[in-house]
């Protein structure tokens, strides 16, 4: 016989987040190229763009090497912009799998945010290998700021990409708009210069952007001697506090219907 | 008893709400192996996913403290580039299956596989994919399984098999079937509730029902 457990809630959710985070592990990787791939484009990328960096600016970013500046800047974009993808992109994936009652849209949602995070912690470790290997400085002044900014950013993108994926459900063209949305933060977001390389008249442009305050925060954690100013771990935390309210609070009312269409 | 109250479902469209019931209150009563008749667009699929909890009602409640499977259709929750295998285990997480061995086991067994159960779905003949459906779902012990049309795109020595498993569980179990072909119906239904215009009418008597939905 089988038996079907009674569980309560949070057990339920545990299994069904476990179950599909392991199917994502398992259909995510399934070309030949496989995990090896997710490593290598974005260390080539890193290493063509802190190249370009350095022939325009030299060998260091406000006392920051430029591999480092670099590397910190394409990391966070791309932990930002793919895990806020593939959360908004998880609800629309396992569409069919809500049919059991079982699956919700947030642990669905969850499920893909844990694997963009598994796939970011193979990457990192892999830049660090490399970093190691080519002899470049490993020392952080402030390592608790840096995973600080890091899981600020990851939760802000998982509350973005939840409340994406639900409107998506809705309107079917708010995933449009997200992508049209998605390109210019690669730009404004720190990645290529530093704010302190912008006169300070400008900075109002660019320091309502979150994701910039993340990255330059970062930067500030590996390297004390860069500075933070302009940049604040409050404003962060703030933003964060209130796009996860307010993405919880229009899933809590909208999910039932939002699947029901 | 399966309890419905003042349901009211609709579908959004360029026309306006598409109503599909309204404010329905309705009784499913245990202990009958049921099928659901009516006309294309009746809105029998959506009866079957709100009584299976994978849509909610825009307004009321369905209320029961049986188990329900999920809807089983020809491939709900199977994923093609999976295994027969990883599906199985992914199916019995979710459900909470306390020995997901033992259920492996179990579906294997009814399945009929053989060693195609280690290859990814997508490499399965078109009769093969509901067999694992329903095999998935017959390995859990439901109260109620509500099957959409699994057991007709299965070859004459599945649905015997099918019928049997459901025979073997009816002390306790009962289905409810979804299906255009009447000759299937009767070979696993003993009463009928017909759907017609947003109202359900049970008939306990099958080709009394039978007789009123083709009437119609």
């Amino acid at each position: 016989m089988t038996t079907v457990l009674k569980r309560n809630k949070w057990e339920i959710w545990r299994d069904v987040i476990f179950a599909l985070f392991i199917r994502e592990i398992r259909t995510g990787f399934n070309d030949k190229l496989g995990l090896g791939w997710v490593i290598v484009s974005p260390v080539i990328f890193i290493f063509v763009l802190s190249f370009a960096r350095g022939r325009l600016g030299g060998a260091d970013v406000h006392t920051l090497p430029t591999f480092t500046f670099m590397a910190i800047g394409i990391l966070f974009i791309q932990s930002f912009l793919q895990t806020m993808a593939g959360s908004a992109g998880a609800i629309r994936k396992n569409k069919a799998l809500f049919a059991f009652r079982q699956v919700q849209p947030i642990s669905a949602v969850f499920a893909g945010a844990l694997f963009e995070v598994l796939v970011k912690v193979f990457v990192i470790v892999g830049i660090i290998i490399i970093m190691y290997f080519m002899g470049m400085d490993l020392h952080i002044s402030n390592p608790l700021l840096l995973l600080a900014c890091f899981f600020l950013l990851w939760i802000f993108a998982v509350a973005l990409g939840l409340l994406f994926g639900i409107a998506e459900l809705f309107v079917k063209e708010v995933g449009k708009v997200r992508q049209l949305f998605e390109r210019p933060m690669f730009f404004i977001s720190g990645t290529f210069f530093s704010l302190q390389d912008i006169p300070k008249e400008y900075w109002h442009f660019l320091d309502w952007n979150p994701v910039l305050h993340a990255i330059e925060l970062t930067r500030f954690a590996v390297r004390a001697t860069y500075g933070s100013e302009g940049v604040s771990l409050s404003y962060l935390s703030g933003i964060v506090l209130v796009f996860s309210f307010f993405s919880l609070a229009v899933y809590h009312i909208a999910w039932k219907q939002a699947i029901s269409r | 008893m399966i309890r419905l109250e003042n349901i009211t479902k609709y579908y959004p469209s360029r026309l306006g709400k598409q109503y599909i019931f309204k404010d329905l209150s309705f009784d499913i009563p245990s202990g009958h192996n049921i099928g659901i008749l009516g006309s294309n667009g009746a809105g029998k699929s959506t009866l079957f996913r709100l009584l299976a909890g994978s849509e909610y009602p825009n307004k009321g409640h369905i209320i029961t403290d049986l188990s329900l499977s999920w809807p089983v259709a020809l491939a709900t929750g199977i994923h093609p580039q999976m295994t027969g295998r990883e599906n199985t285990r992914f199916i019995g997480k979710v459900n909470g299956i306390a020995d997901i061995k033992e259920y492996e086991r179990r579906v294997i067994k009814f399945a009929e596989l053989g060693e195609k159960f280690d290859l990814p779905v997508k490499s399965y003949s078109s009769g093969m994919r509901p067999r694992l459906a329903f095999a998935c779902s017959i390995g859990i012990d439901f109260d109620v399984y509500l099957i959409d049309e699994v057991t007709s795109v299965g070859d004459a020595k599945f649905r015997r098999k099918a019928k049997a498993a459901l025979l073997e569980r009816s002390e306790k179990a009962n289905v409810i079937m979804v299906s255009h072909e009447m000759d299937e119906i009767r070979q696993f239904c003993d009463s009928a509730i017909v759907l017609h215009k947003g109202e359900l009418t049970f008939y306990n008597d099958l080709e009394q029902g039978i007789a009123q939905y083709q009437a119609l």
